[in-house]
């Protein structure tokens, strides 16, 4: 692997995850986007950024990360399988427990008083839908909520990550004797969004799209001779603003737009992954020559695992006590996710310096 | 002398008042939780909203038809459902009230249902739903099943049925059945039994009573628990028994109709007054007088009811009673009987009275002067007694007498003395401590009628006649002060003691306050400051500066300043003829106009029109005579009646309600508004964009008192006024987002707790539209951007030939030169020695023979002439004859017409040439040959070249590749070719190209 792909990697993973803090942090009234959401409030600047940057433009971020995980697994399958699970379970499994159980521990304490436990329900972030105190909710629902719905959400990665891993020889097995088929199924699975259990059929393509590429020894340095980045991005753009100008403007009600908007989701996606890939050379090389920007990249994972529910709640108390602000909802999105990640940045640092041992066990040996 | 008229009026509302009734024959009525009236008439269902009937009689197609048909009952199911029964259709149904669907509920019943057998529905506290056939028994609605079955807990003995209809006792959570002649039934939800006479475990005194067995009929227990249980023996007999059986007194004017009656039903108000009613039948309890009342149908009577059969009462949420009846719906409440305002109809049977004067007496007695009748007195709760006044007339002529019997003005002086002005300049005094009467005369006044008589600050009698003499008496004597020559009808004494004179056709005059002096005097006719009208008719003081003069409209005259403003019509007064005024004392000016009573309300402008349904019944008659009394209360009498009220009775006491959005017009066309309000937001076609919204506050007491504001957000910067106006139009609006919000203000000024909206979405038409924006800026900057790429790429094809063409000119040129440069320094070098110098020579020859030919090459490569096959084949056969011919080998030279077709960029084309030109130099020079064979074909969209000779051939593997070997395979990769070398010792070469070309 050459240098300029590895800075690349490393850049592009902490990228994907500072933005999304942005793609968390939306304050629309719809508080959980998916590629076929429409927008049911009038369309203002606020409410198209919002969208347009949320749902559109950050959505390729996921894609990425699941194709570099796939291509740095496959390069490193040297190791034997029972030796590479224990090390993901001490890089995936470990630190999504514990940080699980600090979001559930974190939430609890705020359900304890009146005042920011009006915020934690009012954020609704509970992803079994049950907003309730966890007194009321009872050690089931915690567990549940502990193993397999984290209220600290953005976990479903790690989780689904963790997955891949352990499927890997079968994706490398069929990848071997029939990558096409393999490829146009998972890719089918990303289109329709489909879950069997704790398999999440939206990262299995990109997964096993970095494996092959590995193994086939594809230089992802490499742009593909048909490709032109220039032509990706402007569809990349264009496809984000019109898919965003329908989900206001189409009727909600019908499955077609949904289903327009949601092919215009996937085609927005796969032509950001492209143009941004091949067309940042420049900037990764200048970024990663910034001693500054390569420090921070170290807390990449810190800040993935952190920045939720802190994000939601931060978002619900500001939007209630500053709405007096002009613009404020646009203010507060611009605003909040960039003071939650530096937060995070601020907090991880202290918690490496004065706690290693810990922070080495809650980023699972990442950073260091 | 005169009648009161005892109960309450009634407000009629029918298909002739042009708000969308059906029919007149109204069977149920419901009030819903939002506050809509849904009526069941004999065309169907529909929902009044205080301002129109909106007609539910059409339903969606692929759902049960609503029969529009004798809807009898309306009841309540879950949420925008309701149970409605059309017995005549022997139809049950659920109708959702969003959706607009009807279903129909069918009836499963385990024996064959009697031949007029009628149907009623029941819902009890627990919710569920009965259906009570006469002659049949219950059935209960099964939410399983959809049906309605047989399966009910409730089994009565053999050979009891409950032939009518049950009443639920939700407090003792027992039901009572009144079972014909077998006796009263009592089923126990506690212990879910059913008790009769035989099985009393519980010893229900009243199962043992056999006074009622016979055809019993109807049961009804009351909020005092009374049990109201009524049975056809010979007669229709109606008791009242408390809980002990014990028999009360409470049935007095329910039993004593003489006509034939069927009272059914019972209805219990809020505040415990019970309605009874049915066929012929109406009743209801007057706490008052500890009795029924009974409403006879009475046609042209203003306060009464006409009625065959009352189908339902009910009471909605303003305490309003509502009737269903076959002559239309009728509105009646509390507030329109007699305890806040009252409406007095002298006696018909008498001969009429003119009111032309009211005064209240220091003891808070009214006394009434009528023209012809004399004085009338009312007691303080407005009972009339017979007064004194002509209890010692002394002897005098007929017309005298007649004349002090015709009185025009009642006035009681300071010293308690009433002053009664009458006909003919007479005048009485009446001394209301001696109750002696003064028959007197003025004859200052030359017999002309005394109009009007007040009295001023230092205690002056002032009068006014009917030829226009001004008097005062001061005591002692009378004295004309001015004579006007028209009927003066009232005398203002302002806060100044300047006097202000009503008349009857010279407008308003303004005296000084010795009454000599005309200050000032308005007219219709001056220029400036003109009164609507010059006859006037009352006068009143507003405030310190401003009197109201009732001429016409009213006009409010500045007595500062001599301004005049009007009010009129068009300011909400309810017509141009302002008859009497009368402030009250929160400043508010009531009103008697020839269209009815209102209220001026100067704070905010706002005038409330008071009619039939306020209690206001006989407005129209009393035109004549106002009066202030001490306690606030204000009277209006005229023509045999007078009203009576105290403005406190209609000050609203509660808030009004939201403002309902009652139902949204379509380019024509109604859209059920239920659903559309279930909508986040109403989102409509760009087309669709000219609609009606009407709205209104569910307030059936209010309604026409109410102001609606509006506003359209995104139209309307500020809110709109409607006044009582429910309904507003837009047309052609733009598409966008709209936010239609009103609310609703009453007279008072209180407004309505919410302000209601509705979202409206007008999506623009596609090519307005942001996505298709879009899409049309992406194409244009796709296509500039490949505009872009294609100027970029002609100059790198620019670049790339000027780097080749000097590589080339490097490669061949300056190389071949350089060795030219050489060959002749050595010549030069060896100039004696001819042999070595014709060496160089020769070597310099060849140099620039080569070096001529690479030119030639490059030139003939880079000229845009040769870009076709054809040219580059010609070139190639012109090579081999040149090349072969003076090698004398055999040339063979085959090309198919589709390598004419083919198409090779100028590098590519060089490539090709060379590497034909090498091969065949190869054999021309190298192989020996006698004949040579050159095929050029094209095939599938590849470029075949063979060259082949029959020479001495060579081993390819053993072949040098750094000569021009290597030069022509080079040459193949760069073309993405395949090149093949196929040779032997003296077998002959071949050399094969296969380029891909488009």
């Amino acid at each position: 692997m050459s240098r300029l792909l590895s800075l690349k990697f490393r850049f592009f993973t902490f990228i994907s995850i500072t933005m999304l803090a942005y793609v968390h942090g939306y304050n629309l009234n719809n508080n959980y986007l998916s590629p076929f959401s429409m927008v049911d409030e009038p369309l203002t600047f606020t409410t198209f950024f919002e969208y347009l940057t949320a749902n559109g433009l950050l959505r390729f971020r996921i894609p990425l990360l699941f194709l570099i995980s796939g291509y740095l697994f496959a390069y490193n399958d040297h190791r034997s399988y029972g030796a590479t699970i224990r090390k993901r379970f001490k890089t995936l499994v470990i630190p999504y427990l514990l940080w699980s159980a600090l979001a559930l521990l974190f939430t609890f304490l705020l359900q304890q008083i009146p005042f920011t436990a009006e915020i934690v329900a009012g954020s609704r972030i509970d992803q079994l839908g049950n907003n309730r105190p966890y007194i009321e909710i009872g050690w089931a629902g915690v567990l549940s909520r502990w193993i397999m719905a984290p209220i600290d959400y953005p976990l479903w990665f790690i989780l689904a990550l963790f997955v891949y891993n352990l499927l890997y020889p079968f994706i490398r097995w069929v990848l071997a004797r029939a990558p096409f088929a393999w490829l146009l199924f998972t890719f089918l699975l990303w289109l329709i969004l489909i879950q069997f259990w704790i398999i999440d059929g939206s990262g299995l393509f990109f997964f096993s799209l970095g494996i092959w590429l590995q193994k086939k020894n594809y230089n992802p340095e490499k742009k593909p001779s048909w490709m032109s980045v220039g032509v990706s991005f402007i569809l990349f753009i264009g496809i984000c603003t019109i898919k965003t100008f329908m989900a206001f403007e189409l009727d909600s009600e019908l499955f077609l737009s949904r289903l327009l908007v949601a092919i215009l989701f996937k085609i927005a996606v796969l032509c950001g992954l492209l143009s941004i890939w091949f067309g940042s050379d420049e900037v990764v090389k200048w970024a990663m020559s910034k001693k500054w920007f390569h420090q921070l990249s170290g807390y990449a994972f810190f800040i993935f695992a952190a920045h939720v529910p802190l994000l939601p709640y931060t978002m619900h108390f500001a939007m209630k006590y500053f709405s007096f602000l002009p613009y404020y909802r646009l203010t507060l999105y611009l605003v909040v996710p960039g003071l939650i990640v530096l937060f995070c940045i601020l907090s991880g640092s202290l918690l490496k310096r004065y706690l290693p041992k810990f922070y080495l066990l809650l980023t699972g040996g990442r950073g260091f | 002398m005169f009648a009161q008229q005892e109960g309450f009026g009634f407000l009629r509302i029918g298909t002739e008042d042009g708000l969308g009734m059906a029919s007149n024959v109204a069977y149920s009525i419901y009030q819903d939780e939002r506050g809509f009236m849904w009526v069941g008439t004999a065309n169907g269902l529909q929902r009044f909203d205080g301002n129109r009937f909106i007609n539910y009689g059409t339903s969606r197609a692929g759902t049960d038809e609503l029969p529009m048909a004798d809807l009898t009952q309306i009841i309540p199911g879950n949420a925008h459902e309701l149970w409605l029964l059309f017995p005549t259709r022997n139809t049950v149904g659920l109708f959702n009230t969003q959706k607009l669907k009807f279903s129909h509920i069918p009836i499963h019943t385990t024996r064959s249902i009697p031949a007029r057998s009628s149907m009623k529905l029941y819902k009890d506290s627990r919710g569920n739903i009965y259906l009570h056939m006469l002659k049949y028994g219950m059935l209960k609605y099964n939410p399983e099943k959809k049906a309605f079955t047989d399966d009910t807990e409730m089994k009565f003995p053999k050979g009891w049925i409950s032939e009518h209809f049950f009443y639920e006792d939700t407090i003792k959570r027992q039901f009572w059945f009144p079972c014909a002649d077998s006796g009263l039934a009592v089923y126990d939800m506690a212990s879910k039994k059913m008790f009769t006479r035989r099985n009393n475990p519980l010893n229900i005194p009243l199962l043992n009573e056999t006074v009622f067995n016979q055809g019993l009929s109807e049961i009804h227990i009351d909020k005092q628990r009374r049990y109201w249980i009524f049975n056809w023996a010979n007669k229709h007999m109606r008791r009242c028994f408390d809980y002990s059986g014990k028999q009360l007194p409470d049935t007095v004017g329910i039993n004593s109709n003489p006509q034939y009656e069927e009272t059914r039903f019972f209805f219990e108000t809020k505040n415990g007054v019970l309605w009874l009613y049915g066929n012929n039948s109406l009743y209801s309890f007057n706490k008052r007088l500890n009795r029924f009342i009974y409403y006879k149908s009475t046609f042209g009577n203003t306060l009464s009811i006409q009625y065959e059969s009352v189908h339902q009462i009910i009471e909605d949420k303003e305490s309003n009673i509502w009737l269903a009846t076959d002559n239309g719906l009728y509105m009646t409440g509390e507030h329109s009987g007699p305890a806040d305002i009252s409406n007095y109809l002298f006696s018909e049977e008498k001969r009429g009275i003119e009111i032309t004067d009211m005064i209240e007496l220091g003891n808070g007695e009214r006394w009434l002067s009528t023209w012809g009748g004399g004085v009338i007195s009312l007691k303080k709760n407005l009972k009339s007694y017979t007064n004194k006044v002509y209890d010692h007339m002394p002897p005098m002529g007929e017309e005298n007498r007649i004349n002090y019997r015709q009185t025009w003005s009642l006035y009681q002086h300071t010293d308690g003395r009433v002053w009664i002005g009458c006909q003919a300049g007479k005048y009485m005094i009446y001394d209301t401590a001696l109750k002696k009467t003064y028959f007197l005369e003025a004859r200052e006044l030359e017999k002309s009628t005394i109009r009007f008589i007040t009295g001023d600050s230092k205690g002056n009698i002032w009068m006014s006649t009917q030829q226009g003499h001004i008097a005062r008496y001061d005591g002692r004597k009378f004295t004309v002060t001015k004579k006007l020559g028209t009927i003066v009808r009232k005398i203002l004494i302002d806060n100044e003691g300047l006097l202000w004179l009503a008349t009857f056709d010279q407008g308003l005059y303004c005296l000084s306050a010795d009454g000599a002096r005309i200050l000032r005097h308005y007219t219709s006719g001056s220029p400036d400051n003109s009164l609507f009208q010059t006859g006037g008719a009352d006068i009143d003081q507003l405030n310190d500066s401003t009197l109201v003069f009732a001429a016409g409209a009213m006009s409010f005259i500045n007595k500062k300043t001599g301004k005049v403003r009007w009010l009129t019509i068009e300011d909400g007064l309810p017509g141009n003829s302002v008859l009497r005024i009368r402030k009250d004392d929160k400043g508010n000016l009531w009103m008697i106009t020839k269209n009815g009573l209102c209220r001026y309300n100067p704070n905010n402008n706002r005038v409330t029109v008071y009619g039939r349904k306020d209690g206001i019944m006989i407005s129209n008659l009393t035109t004549e005579a106002d009066l202030k009394c001490s306690d606030g209360s204000i009277m209006f009498g005229g023509a045999n009646g007078f009203i009576f009220f105290h403005p406190s009775a209609f000050t609203n006491k509660v808030q009004p309600p939201d403002v309902a959005i009652t139902d949204f017009k379509l380019l024509n066309a109604f859209i059920p508004v239920d659903s559309l309000l279930g909508l986040p937001e109403v989102r409509l076609q760009s087309y669709q964009n000219t609609f009606s919204i009407y709205f209104s506050a569910l307030s059936y007491m209010q309604r026409d008192k109410l102001t609606y504001y509006y506003k359209m957000e995104g139209i309307d910067k500020d809110w709109i006024k409607a006044d009582r106006i429910t309904q507003v139009n837009y047309s052609h609006i733009q598409p966008g987002n709209y936010v239609f919000k009103t609310y609703c203000e009453d007279n008072d000024g209180n407004r309505s707790g919410n302000i209601v909206s509705l979202n409206i979405y007008i999506r623009p038409p596609f090519w307005r539209t942001g996505w298709f924006i879009s899409i049309l800026l992406t194409i244009i900057v796709l296509v500039a951007y490949g505009m872009h790429r294609l100027r970029l790429n002609k100059f790198i094809a620019v670049e790339k030939i000027r780097n080749r063409v000097s590589r080339d000119l490097h490669d061949d040129m300056g190389s071949t030169l350089s060795t030219i440069n050489i060959l002749s320094s050595m010549a030069k070098a060896r100039l004696d020695d001819k042999l070595k110098i014709g060496e160089y020579l020769n070597k310099i020859s060849d140099n620039s023979q080569r070096m001529m030919e690479a030119m030639d090459d490059i030139v003939w490569s880079i000229k845009p002439a040769n870009d076709s096959m054809q040219k580059t084949v010609a070139r190639m056969r012109e090579f081999a004859t040149n090349v072969l011919e003076a090698k004398n080998i055999e040339i063979e030279f085959r090309v198919t017409e589709s390598v004419y077709d083919v198409k090779l960029d100028m590098e590519a084309r060089k490539d090709f040439f060379l590497i034909f030109k090498e091969a065949v130099n190869n054999a021309a020079k190298y192989s020996k040959c006698t004949k040579a064979s050159i095929t050029i074909y094209e095939e599938n969209k590849r470029l075949y070249l063979s060259v082949s000779d029959n020479g001495i051939g060579f081993n390819p593997d053993l072949a040098d590749s750094g000569n021009g070997l290597g030069n022509i395979r080079k040459r193949a990769d760069a073309l993405h070719g395949n090149l093949q070398i196929i040779s032997g010792q003296e077998e002959g070469t071949t050399v094969k190209l296969i380029i891909p070309v488009s």
